[in-house]
């Protein structure tokens, strides 16, 4: 068993290689799965905003309330004061996005889309569009050019610094793609060696590989639940650093 | 497994689109009628808290007032209290002074009233005792005697017998 080619296939995206007058259009399993989540996001959340006679659509209605009052209080406002008030709906779109593609890994047939770094990337860089967005909404170009520089910096050390601290935010934003990255696919990962652990002893022993199902499913249970709760960290985590990055060039030193 | 680390650019690009598609959809969809709402209800919240905080300070304000007016009356009631004590102490001063005197002059009219008895009883047995006195005397020396005669004998043996 090529143990290596089992997991890349499990974890890889797949091109469906779907071709339109000569230029491959990239449907892939990754990109099917953030359109479904997409649709499903848009129809489901279209229908909770909708005023609502019955009890569960009022509980719908309460439930979405609260995720936007949490997004607002606990990550916006905090970190970007009043002025983050306008990107609201960027946030709340953000966490839930990223939150339901990390759990739609978990249903069976299904993909982790941000167990791809594209998919990462691109939500990074519309993080980084944002940040800068922010930058030069409030500051003006000049003025967030003049952010990368802290106040009191003597003049002889603003070319070292001002180039630094480019750097720094263009990392910053790379960060972001490849924490949630790494942690998806670590993740799904683990869960699949689980898997072949049981295959790998079964092709040895078929005994053994019998034994070694049961601490091997244990494990996989538990590391289930580890992934539900590392799906919700990393939504949580790339939503509050973007808000806390774009909070820093608001709010320059 | 190399290309876990290779970006697909079409993928990229197409989640760029999908993703601020979404959020262009989700903020006209949904998250722009419900923080709407949010915002409505919060407004009315703080509206709320306002008219609240409003009308007890207004409360407040009549509680004072009425406070002041109870400890106004209160102080009324007390002086009216003490002045009608004050009032009552002096007519009952009044009312005793009149009684003793009342009684001082009935008692002093019921001894000006027993002396007069005293004094016509003891005219009435004077003159009863005369009475006999001279009838005795008649018996004794058998011979008439007028009475006026009689009250003057009489008169005569009185003061002497005082005289002694």
């Amino acid at each position: 068993m090529d143990v290596a080619e089992s997991i890349s296939h499990h974890i890889l995206d797949h091109d469906w290689g779907v071709v339109l007058g000569g230029i491959r259009i990239p449907i892939t399993t990754h990109s099917v799965t953030i359109f479904a989540v997409s649709v499903l996001l848009v129809l489901g959340l279209a229908w909770a905003a909708r005023k609502h006679q019955s009890r569960a659509g009022k509980l719908v209605s309460v439930l979405m309330e609260e995720y936007v009052s949490f997004i607002r209080s606990g990550i916006v406002l905090p970190n970007m004061g009043q002025e983050g008030r306008g990107m609201l709906p960027y946030f709340c779109t953000l966490f839930l996005f990223i939150l339901t593609v990390n759990l739609a890994g978990m249903i069976p047939e299904m993909k982790t889309a941000t167990s791809n770094i594209s998919v990462t990337a691109a939500l990074a860089l519309c993080s980084g569009a944002l940040i800068v967005g922010s930058g030069l909404k409030f500051h003006g170009f000049w003025g967030f050019l003049k952010g990368f520089v802290p106040s009191g910096t003597p003049g002889w050390l603003v070319p070292l610094i001002f180039p630094l601290e480019v750097i720094s935010l263009v990392i910053k934003v790379c960060v972001l793609a490849i924490r949630l990255f790494a942690n998806m696919l670590s993740g799904h990962m683990v869960l699949i060696c689980l898997l072949l652990i049981i295959f790998i002893i079964g092709e040895m022993s078929k005994f053994f590989g019998v034994v070694s199902m049961f601490p091997a499913m244990l494990l996989e249970i538990f590391m289930t639940c580890l992934e539900l709760l590392v799906a919700f960290l990393q939504a949580y985590v790339f939503t509050l650093l973007t808000a806390i990055f774009a909070g820093s060039v608001i709010h320059t030193h | 497994m190399e290309n876990l680390l290779k970006p697909d650019y079409g993928v990229l690009l197409l989640t760029v689109c999908n993703f601020l598609l979404l959020v262009y959809l989700l903020k006209k969809f949904a998250w722009g009628p419900i923080i709407g709402a949010l915002e409505k209800r919060e407004n009315q919240i703080e509206s709320d808290k306002q008219n609240a905080a409003a009308a007890r300070k207004s409360a407040e304000e009549l509680k004072k007032e009425l406070d002041e007016r109870l400890a106004q009356i209160s102080s009324e009631a007390a002086k009216q209290m003490a002045a009608a004590v004050k009032t009552g102490e002096a007519q009952k001063e009044q009312l005793l002074a009149q009684a003793k005197e009342q009684s001082d002059r009935l008692l002093e009219q019921a001894k000006m009233q027993i002396e007069a008895e005293k004094n016509k009883a003891l005219a009435d047995v004077r003159k009863e005792i005369s009475t006999l006195s001279v009838l005795a005397a008649s018996r004794v020396v058998e011979q008439e005697i007028k009475p006026s005669s009689a009250d003057k004998i009489i008169e005569q043996v009185l003061q002497e017998v005082k005289g002694k």
